[in-house]
């Protein structure tokens, strides 16, 4: 007797008219010999009906291939070009209809030249954005922050702040648009603010502000740029908490005012390069005092 | 960018032709003991070339095999469920064997309806290579290269297919 793997081996190599004559010995003396034999000789009875190589290749290689073919690499080739034009042009109108984006970071300034001649000086902590593509038809920015404009002449000139927009013809002005805050003071020309549908001109010299939706517009002869382009910021009767953030912003500092009164108004102004003396001129006027602790500065009582 | 296409691509005539030689009958048998030969293997045969040719300029000659397979393939099983292929491929037709007694005629009659039944039975795979060993007489390596599977799948399949004819024609 043959084990079952002999017996499987030999069968399979006789389907694979594989065996020696030694093996054809043994696999005709297996006792399936009879009958895989007659699976055999009935299966060949299953042969494929005729296939007629001739005719088919014929009738395939009269199917259309040149010209479908030059059809469709032509359409193709038409195809690729539409397609670069295609992102060329969107790479272009994206990157034009893009918004330029321009911020500064706390105890930071910068000066932009915008696309005509006009300028724009952002305080710190702002952000300001235009679209240069669009900018001979609309002349608007975008801000978010403090920032002096000299506006060349020319078509209307808009600054859009969350609060109000501020609209010109060319002049010198300053917006500032902070939590609460609005401030537009007019250096030159005429300027014109929309704060919550109603309109103010401001002539040079004047100056509108707005402190929690209380609005006030000032008359008080101002320098011919804004107090923080020389350095210094000023303040005429604004809540503490107001100063207090406009410290935070030009000395990346983080002050702790918890245990005072921050609704007391103050008057006066503070450097911008040196902290000791800013922290005095302010507090020293409203009696209090302060200890500094890295970024940290902490107010309390006298 | 000629060069190229020559020796990337399907469309000159005479790499083709010889193609078409090596591989159009393994094709048409192949679909033919898939599928029976009620859905006309030649005329998908047919077709599948057509798009090969058609499509010869995208076509890399060591893809263009599995591409044809595959679109034969395609053709067929978007004509019909599959299930009914199976049924009509029972009815093979019968040779005859007219110089035999009666009785004899009638026993391999007999034989033949089950071993019809039997192939029926068998799952696809192990019909294909099964028949394609047995009718043509392909080795199992000859096999596996037209199915695109390894030899030892084929010696799988073939000797599976074997063993389950075996066990129900004889009963064990």
């Amino acid at each position: 007797m043959r084990t079952l793997m002999e017996k499987e081996d030999l069968i399979k190599k006789w389907l694979d008219n594989d065996l020696n004559p030694q093996e054809l010995k043994a696999f005709e003396a297996l006792e399936d010999y009879e009958s895989l034999l007659k699976i055999a000789r009935f299966s060949k009875e299953y042969t494929a009906p005729q296939f007629n190589k001739k005719k088919v290749l014929d009738t395939v290689l009269i199917s259309p291939k040149s010209k479908k073919h030059t059809i469709t690499s032509l359409k193709k080739q038409l195809l690729k070009v539409a397609a670069l034009i295609a992102i060329c042009f969107s790479t272009y109108y994206y990157t034009t209809t893009l918004d330029s984006n321009f911020s500064t970071t706390l105890a930071q300034r910068t000066s932009i030249a915008l696309p005509d001649n006009s300028t724009a000086d952002l305080n710190a902590g702002t952000n300001l954005s235009f679209n240069t593509s669009k900018w001979t038809e609309n002349r608007a920015v975008v801000l978010d922050g403090e920032a002096f404009f000299k506006v060349a002449k020319g078509s209307t000139f808009s600054v859009l702040t969350a609060d109000g927009t501020v609209t010109v013809l060319g002049t010198q002005f300053n917006v500032k648009q902070r939590n609460n805050y609005f401030e537009v003071t007019c250096f030159e020309g005429l300027v014109e603010v929309s704060y919550h549908k109603t309109k103010t001109i401001l002539k040079p010299g004047e100056s509108f502000i707005s402190i929690y939706k209380r609005t006030v517009k000032n008359t008080e002869i101002i320098s011919s740029t804004p107090d923080w382009l020389n350095q210094f910021s000023a303040f005429k009767s604004i809540p503490l908490r107001e100063v207090l953030d406009e410290l935070e912003r030009q000395y990346n500092v983080l002050v702790d005012a918890s245990n005072i009164d921050t609704a007391k108004e103050f008057t006066g102004r503070f450097p911008h390069n040196n902290i000791d003396t800013a922290l005095q001129s302010i507090l020293e006027p409203l009696h209090l005092k302060y200890k500094i602790k890295e970024r940290n500065i902490i107010l309390e009582r006298e | 960018m000629n060069k190229k296409d020559i020796y990337n691509d399907m469309c000159e005539q005479s790499r083709f032709e010889s193609f078409f030689n090596k591989h159009s009958e393994h094709l048409h048998n192949f679909l033919y003991y898939k599928f029976g030969d009620r859905l006309d293997p030649q005329d998908k045969t047919q077709e599948a070339f057509v798009r090969l040719w058609e499509n010869c300029k995208n076509i890399k000659p060591e893809k263009a095999k599995s591409y044809l397979f595959s679109i034969a393939n395609n053709l067929m099983l978007n004509e019909v469920a599959h299930q009914k292929v199976v049924l009509k491929y029972t009815k093979i037709d019968k040779k005859n064997y007219s110089n035999e007694s009666p009785e004899f005629l009638m026993e391999e009659d007999e034989y033949r309806e089950k071993l019809q039944k039997a192939i029926a039975s068998l799952t696809e795979p192990q019909r294909v290579a099964f028949l394609m060993n047995r009718t043509e007489g392909k080795r199992f390596k000859e096999i596996a290269e037209t199915l695109g599977i390894s030899t030892k799948a084929v010696e799988k399949r073939i000797y599976g297919a074997v063993k389950r004819l075996k066990k129900q024609i004889d009963g064990f």
